[in-house]
C-alpha cells in the first residue's frame, strides 16, 4: 500500500494547487481525507468483526496457479497467484482488457493485487471507480485460490 | 462474522462485504432477489422492462409501480437541483434514470441488510457504493477513488461511516454520459466523485458534474446539498478541484 501511494503522490503532484497531497509516510489512520458527510455513529459496541482473509498459516502449499479466464464486456482476464507455505505472495493479471487506449490496459489491478495480497492490512476497503475488470479479476482470483487449495 | 458475495447483476457485479452477528442467510437473498428485480424494472436493455416500455410510451408513468415513480420523482428533483445538467429525460431514446438507479438501489441494499441486523455494510455497485456503520465498530469504511487516467493508482481516498461515495467517469464503460443540453459527449470533467448521505444524488450528481464541470460547484452550496462533496478531475487542466465538507 505505501509503495501504491508513493505512485498516487508523484502523480499528484502534477495536478496543481487545489489537491492537497497525502504524504505517503501516514499510516491506515491518518488516510482519511475529511471525514465524510453526515457521519453519525449508529453502531453499538460490538465485538471486532472476524477477518475472512487469512489463510491458516500452517499450510505448506506453494506454487503457481492460473484462474481461469474470465470474460469481462471488453476483453479477458486471467489471473495467477504465487503461493508459499500457504499464503498468497503474488497476484498478477496474465491478461487484462486492452481497449481503444493502453494506458487502461492495466486497469486497476495493483489495486486490486494490493487488497488480494494484503487483505487483512489493506487501507482501503473498497474503491469507486473500478467496474468490469474488477469483476473479472475477482471472478479469476477465486478460480486461482480454489485451484491453490487455500 | 465477516463476509463477502457477488451478485452478477446490472451488467455488472455487485459486491457486498458485511459484518453481523446474526445469519444474514434471508437479508441476501432477499438482496438478491430485489437486485434482480430492479433489473427487471430499470433495464434499459431489457425490450420488455418497465422502463423501455415507459421509453416507447406504452405506458404512462402515472401507471407505474410506486417505486418507479419513486426514482422518477427523484430524476426530476435532482434535474431541477443541477439545472438541466442531469437530466434523463433527454436521453435518446427517453426516459433513462441510468444514472442514478445504481446509487439508489444500493442504499435499499443497504437498508434490507441494516434491516436484518447486519452492522457493518458496504454495498459496491461497480463504483456505487453504499457504506453502513463503519467498517468496524471504531472505523470508518476507506474508500479510494482511482485514477481516470492509470487504474494503476488511487488518487484520493475517503472515510465514511455511513452514507454513499459514486464515481462516475468517461472510462468506465467508454463514453457513455451525453450533455442534455446539446447532446453531445460530456465534457465537463474526466472523473466525478461524489459523497454524501444518499447514493441516488451521489450517483445523479457525479453523472451531472461530468456533464457540468466546475459549474457544477455552485449546487453544493445550496442548503439541500450541504452534506455533500464533490472531488472533481478536469478534462482538459489536469487538475482536480472539491467542494463540500469532505473537500480536501
Amino acid at each position: 500500500m505505501k509503495r501504491l501511494l508513493l505512485i498516487a503522490a508523484g502523480t499528484l503532484s502534477g495536478l496543481g494547487a487545489v489537491l492537497s497531497v497525502t504524504p505517503p509516510q501516514l499510516g491506515a489512520a491518518d488516510l482519511g481525507l475529511g471525514t465524510g458527510p453526515a457521519i453519525v455513529p449508529t453502531t453499538t459496541p460490538a465485538p471486532a468483526p472476524t477477518k475472512t482473509a487469512t489463510p491458516p498459516p500452517v499450510k505448506s502449499i506453494n506454487g503457481t496457479f492460473t484462474g481461469p479466464v474470465v470474460n469481462v464486456s471488453y476483453g479477458n482476464v486471467q489471473v495467477e497467484i504465487t503461493v508459499s507455505n500457504g499464503q498468497i505472495t503474488d497476484a498478477r493479471a496474465l491478461q487484462a482488457p486492452s481497449g481503444r487506449n493502453d494506458r487502461y490496459t492495466n486497469f486497476a489491478l495493483p489495486i486490486l493485487k494490493e487488497q488480494t495480497l494484503a487483505a487483512q492490512s489493506t487501507n482501503i476497503q473498497g474503491a469507486s471507480g473500478a467496474s468490469y475488470t474488477t469483476y473479472g479479476w475477482r471472478k479469476s482470483l477465486q478460480g486461482a485460490i480454489a485451484k491453490a487449495g487455500i | 462474522m465477516r463476509t463477502q458475495h457477488e451478485i452478477e447483476v446490472w451488467g455488472t457485479i455487485l459486491f457486498l462485504d458485511i459484518t453481523s452477528q446474526v445469519d444474514l442467510k434471508i437479508a441476501i437473498e432477499q438482496v438478491n432477489q430485489y437486485v434482480h428485480h430492479i433489473d427487471e424494472v430499470f433495464s434499459t436493455y431489457k425490450e420488455n422492462s418497465v422502463i423501455s416500455q415507459l421509453r416507447r410510451n406504452e405506458i404512462t408513468i402515472e401507471e407505474c409501480s410506486s417505486e418507479v415513480i419513486e426514482v422518477w420523482n427523484l430524476c426530476d428533483h435532482i434535474k431541477e437541483l443541477t439545472q438541466g445538467a442531469f437530466d434523463p429525460w433527454a436521453v435518446v431514446g427517453g426516459f433513462d434514470p441510468s444514472g442514478l438507479v445504481k446509487g439508489w438501489a444500493a442504499d435499499n441494499c443497504a437498508e434490507i441488510l441494516q434491516q436484518a441486523g447486519a452492522q457493518h455494510i458496504q454495498i459496491n455497485a461497480a463504483g456505487d457504493l453504499s457504506l453502513r456503520g463503519g467498517f468496524t465498530p471504531d472505523k470508518p469504511w476507506t474508500i479510494g477513488v482511482i485514477n481516470p487516467d492509470n487504474r494503476l493508482e488511487i488518487l484520493q481516498t475517503f472515510e465514511i461511516q455511513d452514507g454513499a461515495i459514486a464515481t462516475s467517469g468517461t472510462y468506465e464503460r467508454g463514453a457513455h454520459i451525453s450533455d442534455p443540453h446539446t447532446g453531445m459527449i460530456a465534457i465537463g470533467a474526466k472523473s466525478a466523485t461524489v459523497l454524501g448521505p444518499n447514493g441516488a444524488i451521489a450517483d445523479a450528481l457525479a453523472t451531472a458534474l461530468m456533464v457540468a464541470g466546475r459549474d457544477g460547484a455552485i449546487w453544493f452550496t445550496s442548503k439541500e446539498l450541504s452534506e455533500y462533496s464533490a472531488w472533481v478531475i478536469d478534462r482538459h487542466e489536469n487538475v482536480a478541484w472539491s467542494i463540500g465538507p469532505a473537500a480536501t
